[in-house]
């Protein structure tokens, strides 16, 4: 028997179904190709473990915790940058994005991003009791509903809703810039950012609309990129980008109710 | 825990579970059938995909030379 007839014998099925080329090539596509459920199953994983390292954080406080905290942010940050790339008005990219990086990146924002969420939740529980619970729901509530308008139809995001978003993002992203210069040298930070007055209100009711509106683009990107049948690692480039946003909505909410809380 | 709380909290977990479960269904034809969709692939480079080594393993594996 030659080397060839025993591989034909041995090493592969005799089911016709199996041999078929349909079947393989039904099994190679969906080994390649991005899915909805892939996504939806990346993003909870990436949730579960910024849940997991924000209760460490939560509750093993101390100044160990705060410096483990403080490189997570860091890493997380990092990882942020190496996956959507840096963009800056007017420079272009200064790092571009490389959504291939997602897989390797996505599980150490998900898990540096916690530790720094769980310091920051257990300090403003601390003052303000029972707001974690009102951020985290209405954080739910908020993402839920615009997932629904999404769905549906209700909102649709164009080219000029997308540059909107990008320009509001980027201009927030600069007033937190400069109020983190302005505080290093006069020791305050701006009060319409750290401050319970009706402005301040105003300035984070409109961050958390921004922040809430970024939601509506990582649903059109995991959408179009399962559509068009994108690589399989887009999947946790998608689901990356929805807990970003989703952290950074949090955070905003948090802020919000803080101030309300305050007053 | 306030009443607000306990019903905030409520609202929370039964729009997580509906996050997670609105999120698997794919979007209606009138957000998918638009001319003016936002081209995410001129914007991130997904369609770069890197040369998969188990395929390349597989392939050479497949490349066997009767003698």
């Amino acid at each position: 028997m030659s080397q060839h007839q025993a591989l034909n014998k041995l090493g592969r099925s005799g089911n016709p179904i199996i041999r078929s080329a349909a079947f393989q090539d039904k099994v190679s596509s969906s080994e390649e190709k991005m899915s909805l459920e892939g996504a939806v199953n990346k993003t909870s994983i990436m949730l579960f473990l910024t849940v997991m390292t924000a209760t460490i954080s939560w509750n093993f406080q101390g100044p160990l915790m705060s410096t483990i905290s403080t490189i997570g942010a860091l890493v997380g940050f990092i990882s942020g940058i190496m996956t959507f790339g840096f963009y800056f008005f007017f420079v272009g990219w200064i790092v571009k994005p490389r959504p291939h990086n997602a897989p390797r990146t996505a599980p150490i924002y998900a898990i540096g991003m916690g530790f720094i969420i769980g310091i920051i939740s257990q300090q403003a529980e601390s003052f303000y009791p029972g707001i974690v619970i009102q951020a985290v729901s209405l954080t739910f509530f908020v993402a839920t509903s615009l997932l629904l308008a999404y769905k549906t139809g209700i909102i649709k995001p164009t080219q000029n809703f997308m540059l909107m978003i990008f320009a509001a993002t980027m201009g927030i992203f600069l007033t937190y810039i400069a109020s983190l210069i302005f505080s290093l040298f006069t020791g305050n930070h701006f009060l319409v950012i750290t401050g319970n007055g009706n402005m301040s209100i105003l300035f984070s009711v409109v961050v958390v609309g921004i922040a809430a509106l970024n939601l509506v683009l990582d649903f059109d990107i995991i959408e179009q990129s399962a559509e068009q049948g994108a690589p399989k690692y887009m999947e946790w480039f998608g689901a990356m980008a929805l807990m970003a946003t989703l952290i950074w909505l949090y955070i905003e909410i948090l802020r919000l109710l803080m101030k309300l809380r305050s007053r | 825990m306030s009443y607000l709380t306990l019903f905030l909290g409520l609202i929370g977990i039964l729009s997580a579970f509906l996050f997670f479960y609105l999120l698997k269904f794919k979007a209606s034809s009138k957000q998918t059938n638009r001319g003016n969709r936002i081209r995410w692939n001129s914007y991130i480079p997904y369609k770069e995909v890197k040369p998969n080594k188990d395929k390349n393993k597989e392939s050479k594996d497949t490349s066997f030379k009767d003698n």
